[in-house]
């Protein structure tokens, strides 16, 4: 029974210590914001809920304390990525290389800010010159 | 296999800083403004992993409220200045 207990301490830590690092590897590696929010979920949800796993089998810790963590982080990640994904999408970051977006037919994405600058540009400049004349 | 637990403890808390270091540098050199504010919360989680492995060596309760703390406030931190950036205000 303890050596079971031990297998599943060196487990836990293990393949936490696996997600973290994909995490961080498709942070680097990933195309745009979006899919980089999708890699760093994988670090908070699995990651670390691993570790407290493995800190509460180890009995380092209160059962109440690491089940409390666990919950606030399973319930904080996804309310995260979806936070930051709406700013990213309202900010109107492009979506690289997707097959297709549902969410433009119903709410076209507003123009990255030099997009919408270069379509305002000679427009802005005439009014400024009528103004000035 | 104490000693293995010990060997595997010690691997994975190197591993979290040099993985805070990529995390670190990324923040330096994001691309737009929400890809640096995702690079500040995964430093925060990464940082909050460290302090769950301290909590495993040391055997102390102690560096647990220490993480929850952290977690609540970067969470905080991370979900309003998303909304900032993305409103322009914070209302």
């Amino acid at each position: 029974m303890e050596l079971l207990i031990q297998i599943l301490i060196l487990v836990a830590v293990i393949s936490g210590t696996l997600f973290s690092i994909v995490g961080v590897l498709g942070m680097l590696r990933l195309p745009d914001v979006y899919t980089r929010l999708h890699a760093v979920g994988k670090v908070s949800v699995f990651g670390v809920v691993l570790l407290l796993i493995a800190a509460k089998t180890l009995g380092a810790v209160d059962l109440g304390k690491s089940i409390l963590l666990i919950i606030f982080l399973v319930i904080a990640g996804p309310t995260l990525t979806h936070s930051l994904a709406a700013a990213a999408y309202r900010m109107g970051i492009p979506v690289q290389r997707a097959v297709r977006n549902d969410l433009a037919t119903r709410f076209p994405p507003p123009a990255p800010p030099e997009v919408q600058a270069r379509l305002d540009g000679p427009e802005a400049s005439t009014d400024q010159a009528k103004d000035g004349d | 296999m104490q000693e293995a637990i010990d060997i595997a403890l010690n691997v994975s808390l190197v591993t979290h800083l040099i993985l805070i270091a990529f995390a670190v540098w990324r923040v330096w050199s994001g691309e737009n403004a929400i890809d640096r504010l995702i690079a500040v919360d995964l430093t925060g989680t990464l940082i909050l992993a460290v302090l769950v492995i301290i909590t495993l060596r040391e055997q102390q309760g102690l560096y647990l409220d220490v993480a929850m703390g952290l977690a609540a406030l970067g969470f905080t931190a991370t979900v309003l200045l998303g909304k900032y950036f993305a409103d322009q205000r914070l209302s």
